[in-house]
């Protein structure tokens, strides 16, 4: 499958744009490890090329992950995904949503698009096998109109990955 | 073996200074036996030599002494134009065969040149000749601070190189200088609202071989732009503003003037976790909107109840401008 549609984004509200000003500074100053952050002039959206930690599964792969911020961030999370191809893992869909519960309900705007990117790495590095979710084919196919996991209903089970 | 020491603390009493070494010699002599297992010892010259090679620098220029009495030095520098600096210069165990490491406020460190019969002195007279070679990276960055409008970092160290310049009508450009090239074109990005934005873009693109290395950053970077850069804003503002703390949400001192937020446009930060380990301030108006968006929020009356994003304390806030 295709990388996902992207939702209809409205422009940011003036606070969303001078946070992630704010942050994007705080990025170039000292960027997470293991995370790149690929130039352009689009704020609202954010590429992010990640490289699997040295001594898990996924040393040396790099994937790429998409931030879509929404109008009112950081009242509500920014829209996070991989794209095309998304890694082999136990809580990431082949379409490259990620169940991972502060990408949506436990959300803050303590976060940035920092912290949420050292969680992914962390989750990816804590996982036990390469492998999809068992449910993966049939969620898929649910999402097939370009549906953003923002709306899908979660079910976080699962602290050990 | 212990003939040097006592020699050395017979040398000390002369300078009032020199006590600080002879306290580390004493430390350095108690801390011994308390310990179970005690790391690998230095011998007795070690510390001779290096009080020695201190004496040689001035001890008025040994701002702290840390490890195992004096493996981790730090020196009080002064450049040339009178900027103050902190060189922290390390003792490895294999010291004076293995080289000290350096650390400083600087956006890069010289390469330390050392043998085994190098002086400590040395060290810092090759960071005093890094200190003249930065001296032209801080002119340009002072400089860039002084004429245009800063928006971030509001109290830059020396070791920053990246600027966010506001251009007016919320458009910004974040600049990263070349510490080594400072007149050299920087790297740009621009932030802010479409329509204006496009066209400094257009110009940076098509202008900026133009970018003279010998003419003044500022003039190079309003030439190549074609813009009339914004002044910074007037000193009593800005002292202002740096009393006050960011948002926690938002980020920023002040809320952004805009007619949306009605009688809080503008406004500073309002509000503050009670948590005495937290103290975040925040907007009202932020708190409240963040508040208002999440479904574990209570409300009684005109008063939200809710918890800190950041502590998850309980914080309160007041529905104003129904």
């Amino acid at each position: 499958m295709t990388s996902s549609s992207s939702p209809s984004r409205k422009a940011l509200s003036k606070i969303a744009c001078n946070r992630l000003q704010k942050e994007l500074a705080e990025w170039q100053l000292s960027p997470p490890a293991g995370f790149k952050h690929k130039v352009s002039d689009n704020l609202q959206r954010w590429v992010i090329e990640v490289t699997g930690a040295a001594g898990t599964l996924y040393a040396g792969e790099t994937y790429q992950l998409q931030v879509d911020f929404p109008e009112h961030y950081p009242m509500e999370a920014p829209q996070v995904i991989f794209l095309n191809p998304a890694p082999m893992h136990p809580h990431i869909y082949s379409n490259g949503h990620i169940c991972l519960d502060i990408l949506y309900d436990s959300w803050s705007p303590a976060m940035t698009v920092s912290s949420v990117c050292i969680s992914i790495l962390s989750m990816l590095s804590s996982s036990p096998a390469k492998q999809r979710p068992v449910d993966n084919d049939r969620y898929v196919r649910n999402c097939r109109n370009g549906r953003s996991p923002k709306e899908t209903r979660w079910w976080f089970h699962d602290d050990t990955v | 073996m212990d003939s040097p020491v006592p020699a050395t603390l017979a040398r000390a009493p002369a300078r009032p200074q020199a006590r600080a070494g002879e306290e580390a010699c004493a430390d350095t002599r108690q801390d011994a036996p308390a310990e179970a297992e005690p790391p690998p010892r230095r011998p007795a010259a070690f510390y001779s030599s290096v009080f020695a090679q201190i004496e040689e620098i001035g001890w008025k220029q040994l701002v702290s002494a840390t490890g195992d009495g004096v493996s981790c030095l730090t020196f009080r520098v002064v450049d040339e134009p009178g900027r103050m600096h902190l060189l922290e210069i390390t003792l490895p165990m294999g010291y004076p065969e293995s080289p000290p490491s350096i650390s400083a406020d600087v956006p890069y460190l010289p390469k330390i040149h050392w043998s085994k019969n190098s002086r400590l002195k040395d060290v810092i007279c090759q960071f005093q000749a890094h200190l003249k070679i930065l001296q032209e990276f801080w002119n340009t960055m002072d400089e860039i601070d002084k004429v245009l409008w800063i928006v971030d970092p509001t109290k830059p160290s020396y070791a920053m190189s990246h600027r966010r310049i506001a251009l007016g009508d919320d458009c910004y450009i974040l600049l990263q200088v070349d510490a080594r090239k400072p007149n050299s074109l920087p790297e740009c990005r621009f932030l802010g609202t479409d329509g204006k934005l496009d066209q400094l873009i257009i110009n940076w693109r098509k202008n900026r071989k133009k970018w003279d290395t010998k003419k003044k950053f500022h003039e190079n970077l309003a030439a190549v732009l074609d813009f009339a850069l914004p002044s910074p804003p007037s000193v009593g503002d800005k002292a202002k503003d740096d009393e006050q703390a960011d948002c926690g949400i938002c980020y920023a001192k002040h809320l952004p003037v805009d007619d949306e937020l009605g009688a809080h446009s503008g406004c500073a930060t309002d509000y503050m976790c009670e948590n005495p380990s937290c103290s975040r301030a925040f907007h009202s108006v932020c708190l409240r909107d963040w508040l208002r968006s999440i479904t574990t929020t209570r409300q009684s009356f005109d008063v939200l109840f809710g918890n800190c994003p950041y502590c998850s304390d309980p914080v309160a806030v007041k529905i104003t401008g129904h």
